[in-house]
């Protein structure tokens, strides 16, 4: 018994040595192993060839594991089991929660020494992320805007040029009426918005001058700007396209796939919507992928309603990031690859694909997408990338070139804890407002309670 | 020389111990292929649960220590109005599908019963079985999809009512949210039960019908003073798989709710869910996960008591 103990003893110590020695040997040779949700590969194959890329690109051995699905709880399952990782992809609102619970590595002292960070990304977007004054993400890619996206197409058929839409909501309201006269069909709603997410009204809010989301006052105390009084115009302006079957119900329901399929070149089933900057582009390059020309269909956009003083106010995207957890072994390696990813090159990698695969260069330089990478849209990760001055070679899908030019009108919101609470508050008082279970005054006063007594905001 | 006493309770030990060793010896190769069983379940099953209970009283971080914060993940829970509603929602939309499954399914099963040609028995229960083989991915689409303002319900709503009809978005419908749910929980799990009941019902004696039949009882009365009398063991069986299984309905809710009847179906493992992996509070979405289980533990316990479970018949 004696003998058998020592035997599996000594098994175990050697066995230990074996995988210490491994780990020793995977440091030196400066492996980061990465956990991403949307950057990489489109599939397993191309995933392992983009991994390769970016080893070579940056002198490591990157290992880019990449779930198919159920991410967050992915995400969630490896860090409470302790498994290590010297990058992993996260979002703002988990952002925040990850710096509160200190699970993240203070990347402030890094980026501060790293020429590349400092000087590829806009201090503006560093300003976003931090906490207390301190940094402890990198960036995935440069967040756009949401704004008002329209089909030029069935515009122009109801007798409308997008160009001289009034910026008001009366302007786009006679815009729905045109669109609903020229389109009776019962299927075709002309404004589609997903107000169950609470997505997005800020091309709307922005002519009563509010910001969404959750703002702070003189006093330090914070608010829900859209859960005011002043917020009242906009709403009533939203039961009365529902209530003239201008907006199309399924709103109250939707996700935004299901918005983005009914604006899609496919079914025309809605001619304005209010989505991200790139959708504009992509929209375009997928009907122009299933052979649509641009006379038959043709995604436009506008920054919306003007603000009082005449200008305009969108939303920008929080960030997604790359953050470093504090059980990560080779954070250096880690800062490099956000280094990389921070560079034309990288954003190549990141937009285009891999070499080979999703596009060809050939002596002259001129960049070619091939099949695969005209399938993959131009996105492995970051349809734009963090890199200020990043040229995309291929050129901007269409559309998305003019909604870029909107861009300087948007700001973030501030990153809470509770992000979700606070969309599923407003989204529901505010679909019971503009389906007329309540009137809009109480509506918005139950939505004001609701909202602090949960915790969102202070008032 | 002390005299020796015997000692009957002592000696009525003794020989338990010594049968039960041998009883152990005989059945050795029995025992030992019941041990990866026993390490299956305490591995797989009651480590994770002692861990869960544990946890419940740790204010835990993702990465790095826990700190013994005592009952205070569940006063934070106790407190809360949001648990509070999600322990109500769960027990309306729990129970309500329940009671509805169990009598559709025992529906089911007598007509199923009644259909005298095996062939097209056989095409009715399968046709009847195959939605409980759907995940809730599929099944709450098709439903959210029929349900929806172009779906089929709506079309079929405004060929009855005209051109006047104003499409109705049924899943944004607060007052509809929990009989949906309701509705389409117990769609999906009919069947299932309805398989259960047949089997049961299939197994009962042919000559008790025929009996009863010349003794000129109707169809009815065979239904109900053979047919459901004899059905008794097994509806107790179902009744305690229902009532076990009443809290733990995540799947239909992550799929079908939205933010507009959230509050209304949003049941405790949605908020489990919610606070331990989307926000990573894993001490309360444990203190939580721990009331699940002991409210579960004490209602299949009133249950079994109420039906006289262990009784036969």
């Amino acid at each position: 018994m004696k003998k058998l103990l020592s035997m599996i003893l000594v098994l175990m110590l050697a066995m230990g040595a074996f995988a210490a020695m491994a780990a020793a040997e995977e440091a030196e040779a400066g492996t980061v192993r990465m956990l991403a949700a949307v950057t990489g590969g489109k599939d397993e194959e191309e995933n392992i060839l983009w991994a390769e890329a970016l080893s070579e690109a940056t002198g490591l051995n990157v290992i880019v594991e990449k779930p198919a699905s159920d991410y967050d709880n992915i995400l969630m399952q490896k860090l409470s089991a302790g498994e290590s990782y010297d990058l992993i992809y996260i979002n703002a609102s988990q952002y925040l929660n990850l710096v509160q619970q200190g699970a993240l590595t203070d990347l402030t002292d890094y980026i501060a020494a790293s020429e590349i960070l400092s000087n590829n990304v806009p201090a503006s977007e560093w300003e976003d992320l931090k906490v207390d004054g301190r940094i402890y993400a990198g960036f995935n890619k440069r967040e756009l805007h949401i704004l008002v996206g329209l089909n030029r197409v069935m515009l122009e058929a109801a007798g409308i040029d997008y160009t001289q839409i009034e910026p008001t909501l009366d302007g786009y309201y006679e815009v729905f009426k045109a669109l609903r006269e020229a389109n009776p069909s019962k299927d075709f709603y002309p404004f589609n918005t997903i107000l169950s997410q609470n997505w997005d009204l800020q091309p709307w809010m922005a002519s009563v001058g509010l910001k969404g989301g959750v703002v702070v006052d003189e006093d330090g105390q914070t608010y829900v700007p859209y859960a005011t009084d002043a917020a009242a115009p906009v709403w009533e302006w939203l039961k009365k396209l529902y209530d003239e079957e201008l907006l199309d119900p399924a709103s109250f329901v939707d996700a935004t796939k299901d918005m983005r399929n009914k604006m899609g070149a496919a079914s025309k089933q809605t001619a304005v919507d209010v989505d991200w900057a790139a959708w504009a582009g992509l929209h375009n390059a997928n009907a122009a992928a299933d052979g649509v020309s641009v006379d038959e269909y043709d995604i436009v956009t506008l920054p919306g309603c003007q603000t009082p003083d005449g200008s305009y106010s969108l939303h920008k995207g929080s960030a997604s990031l790359f953050a470093v957890p504090v059980n990560a072994t080779n954070v250096e390696g880690a800062v490099k690859v956000l280094e990389y990813f921070a560079t034309q090159e990288g954003g190549l990698l990141l937009t285009l694909g891999v070499e080979g695969n999703d596009y060809t260069v050939s002596d002259d330089g001129a960049y070619t997408l091939t099949e695969i990478g005209a399938s993959h849209a131009m996105d492995h990760g970051a349809p734009v990338p963090i890199y200020t001055d990043f040229v995309n070679p291929i050129g901007l899908n269409r559309g998305l070139d003019t909604a870029l030019q909107y861009l300087d009108y948007a700001s973030i919101e501030k990153i809470i804890p509770n992000e979700g609470t606070y969309k599923e508050i407003v989204g529901k008082w505010g679909i019971s407002i503009v389906k007329g279970e309540v009137d809009v005054t109480s509506g918005l006063e139950s939505m004001r309670n609701e909202l602090v007594t949960m915790g969102v905001c202070d008032k | 020389m002390a005299e020796k006493t015997l000692n009957p309770q002592k000696i009525r030990e003794e020989n338990k111990g010594k049968k039960l060793m041998m009883k152990l010896k005989r059945y050795r190769f029995i025992y030992l292929m019941l041990i990866p069983v026993v390490v299956y379940f305490l591995v797989f099953s009651y480590y994770p649960m002692l861990l869960g209970v544990v946890n419940s009283f740790r204010e835990i971080r993702l990465l790095g220590g826990a700190a013994f914060v005592g009952w205070k993940n569940y006063q934070t829970i106790l407190s809360s109005p949001v648990y509070s509603q999600a322990f109500v929602n769960t027990l309306i939309v729990g129970a309500g599908t329940f009671v509805l499954q169990f009598a559709w399914g025992l529906l089911l099963a007598l007509c199923l019963n009644e259909i005298r040609r095996k062939a097209t028995r056989s095409f009715f229960q399968t046709i009847t079985y195959i939605p409980y083989l759907l995940s809730w991915a599929v099944v709450g689409s098709i439903w959210i999809t029929l349900l929806s303002p172009s779906g089929l319900i709506n079309g079929l709503l405004q060929v009855i009512q005209g051109e006047s009809f104003r499409k109705v978005v049924f899943m944004s419908e607060r007052s509809y949210a929990r009989g949906i749910m309701i509705f389409t929980g117990a769609w999906k799990g009919a069947g299932y039960f309805a398989a259960l009941f047949l089997a049961a019902i299939i197994s009962i004696n042919p000559t008790l019908y025929e009996a009863a039949s010349i003794d000129g009882a109707s169809r009815f009365q065979q239904m109900f003073c053979i047919t459901i009398p004899a059905v008794v063991p097994t509806i107790k069986v179902v009744t305690m798989l229902g009532v076990m299984g009443m809290l733990r309905n995540f799947d239909q809710i992550f799929v079908m709710a939205n933010s507009n009847i959230m509050d209304k179906v949003r049941n405790l493992l949605y908020l489990i869910y919610n606070e331990g992996i989307v926000q990573f509070k894993i001490g309360p979405a444990s203190a939580a996960a721990c009331v699940v289980l002991l409210a579960t533990m004490v209602i299949s316990f009133t249950v079994r008591k109420l039906i006289k479970y262990d009784q036969i018949g």
